[in-house]
């Protein structure tokens, strides 16, 4: 979007400048009254907050570790579950007409609706909230795998038949490949639907989690305390998020140009290392002609 | 989504074996779980005969009847907040889509709000609006504020740059450059956007009646589990799959009508219709 290469300090600079101005105002506003202070605590008082929830009492970081678990695990099982019934649904298609109906009745009830029920059969600890997470987070994760290991790019399915690939080297090589970008753009959405499952019921019954202090906070009318409660939920939105996103990195290494780089740099010198030098090319052709 | 819905067998096969083989599997799963219950297996406390929710059913709606406002109020939430809130969500993007300056400070904050659980609000909000369905209202419009206010920010900030140029050397003023290039190349994600809002309104409805209430679908699910009566929670459960069913398949023949251009058939018709009108504007003459 820039126009003109500057160096990295400036634009920097000029977002802290945006950043402070609408704190500024927003301070401003209060001060005069046209914010109602109960409601929307000037900015100071959420900072305070934020210092004493993580400083002063450190209340924070049980609850953070809670919800963190919670919605983790439920990523875990709902995810595999997804992925599980996606692989077979994309291997036979007899099975995949079947459990569909399933999957999308599933996806059309609204997963959160199913909390009270949830709370009914998993009680009141921790496996409720992560058997909510997995719910809500099985069909993204189920209807991108599905799709993106159908959608195979014809021609090279052709080129793989023709050199007499086998199923097993088709899914493997092919279609695995092919489908993980968007495999792991359906494991970003799903970890961010677990953590709203996860706190969502927390909402409904627990006795700890970042959802419980924030409601406990909240309808003690201390509202920066809630909206540090909130913004640490954002926090412990983006680690989630980075987390799948890294190791995007890691397994869909060639979308990235540096990383593809390294990796088959690495790739090629472990090769060398077991075959020596000498033995041919990374193809396993041997150089003789 | 149609695709793996798509529950005939590519062999062909005729329609109605197809069905009755469907409607086979699941009437023996139905009565694999009333046999089950029946037996002891499962705890009917917990999970309740599909006979005892079939009658439900028929209690909740005609006997005693008392779904039905539950049902109006809830939808009232969900629309009113739906339509607010992404209309509110499309003309912010705009606004801030058409000034290049604006575009490029608004990211951080969107990132943020990205990675907040939206419902997460859902108590601070309560608490400012109180505990009427205002406040249920206000979590809707917010839950259905930032995928059509990102999706639509993208669709504007992705318009082809060859385009845009295209566009200024031919003198376009800012108004036809938005409502002829810049809307209709986000229209696709702006409608992708729309569908993803109106899928999470549903649920933020109900969480927030979930959270403090005292009418709605949300409630009625809270009260009927809390004292276990588990049949008629499944009742409401089921008629909220069937709201989001219709509410999906609401959202993708607007997605047909509003994106007209991915669909071949529609492509054709509007093109007709058009045609016609331009020549019946042109009286004929041309």
């Amino acid at each position: 979007m820039k126009r003109r290469a500057m160096s990295s300090a400036v634009p920097v600079a000029k977002h802290l400048l945006v950043f402070a101005a609408i704190i500024a105002i927003w301070e401003g506003a209060s001060a005069i009254g046209l914010i109602d202070v109960i409601l929307l605590p000037e900015p100071h008082k959420i900072a305070a907050s934020i210092w004493k929830m993580y400083v002063e009492d450190a209340v924070i970081y049980r609850h953070f570790l809670i919800t963190f678990y919670e919605a983790l695990a439920g990523f875990v099982i709902g995810g595999l579950i997804g992925l599980g019934l996606a692989v077979a649904s994309s291997l036979n298609d007899g099975f995949r007409r079947y459990v569909s109906p399933y999957a999308i009745l599933l996806n059309v009830t609204p997963g959160l609706a199913l909390t009270p029920i949830v709370i009914a059969w998993f009680g009141f600890g921790f496996s409720s909230k992560i058997a909510l997470g997995a719910i809500v987070c099985f069909f993204p994760v189920f209807v991108n795998t599905l799709l993106a290991l159908t959608r195979t790019d014809s021609e090279t399915l052709e080129m793989f038949q023709s050199m007499r690939a086998s199923k097993t080297e088709i899914f493997w090589k092919l279609r695995v490949p092919a489908a993980l970008p968007m495999i792991f753009a359906g494991f970003k959405i799903a970890i961010t639907t677990a953590l709203v499952g996860a706190v969502v019921a927390e909402f409904s019954q627990a006795t700890a989690g970042i959802g419980v202090l924030m409601q406990r906070l909240s309808f003690a009318l201390d509202m920066s305390g809630a909206i540090a409660a909130l913004l640490s939920m954002s926090l412990l939105g983006l680690i989630l998020f980075t987390l799948i996103e890294i190791l995007d990195d890691r397994v869909v290494f060639w979308r990235r140009v540096s990383r593809l780089e390294t990796v088959s740099r690495k790739r090629r010198d472990r090769w060398f290392a077991d075959h020596g030098p000498k033995s041919g090319t990374p193809t396993g052709r041997k150089e003789t002609t | 989504m149609s695709e793996i819905g798509d529950i005939r067998s590519p062999q062909g096969g005729h329609r109605r074996t197809v069905i009755l083989r469907h409607v086979g599997i699941f009437v023996s799963l139905i009565s694999a779980w009333e046999i089950a219950c029946r037996l002891g297996w499962l705890d009917p406390l917990f999970f309740p005969f599909p006979s005892a929710i079939l009658t439900g059913f028929w209690r909740l709606y005609v006997a005693q009847g008392n779904i039905w406002p539950h049902l109006g109020l809830t939808m009232a939430e969900v629309l009113v907040g739906f339509v607010a809130g992404s209309a509110f969500g499309i003309g912010l993007a705009i606004c801030v889509g058409m000034v290049d300056r604006l575009r490029r400070y608004m990211k951080p904050y969107v990132v943020i709000l990205e990675a907040t659980p939206r419902i997460a609000i859902g108590p601070v909000i309560i608490a400012a609006f109180g505990f009427g369905w205002t406040s249920k209202t206000a979590i809707v419009m917010l839950v259905c504020f930032f995928a059509p206010f990102v999706n639509t920010l993208n669709g504007m900030v992705g318009v082809e740059a060859e385009k845009l140029s295209m566009f200024r050397s031919m003198r376009a003023s800012k108004t036809q450059t938005f409502l002829k290039l810049m809307l209709p190349s986000a229209l696709p994600e702006i409608s992708a956007g729309l569908r993803l809002a109106m899928a999470s309104a549903l649920g933020g409805a109900l969480v927030a009646e979930f959270i403090a209430s005292n009418a709605g679908l949300g409630v009625l699910i809270n009260q009927y589990t809390s004292t276990l009566n588990m049949a008629s929670a499944f009742v409401c459960v089921l008629t909220l799959s069937a709201l989001g069913y219709f509410i999906f398949r609401g959202m993708e023949e607007l997605d047909r009508i509003l994106v007209f251009w991915n669909d071949r058939d529609r492509t054709a018709r509007v093109g007709e219709r058009r045609k016609a009108a331009w020549a019946a504007g042109k009286g004929g003459k041309s």
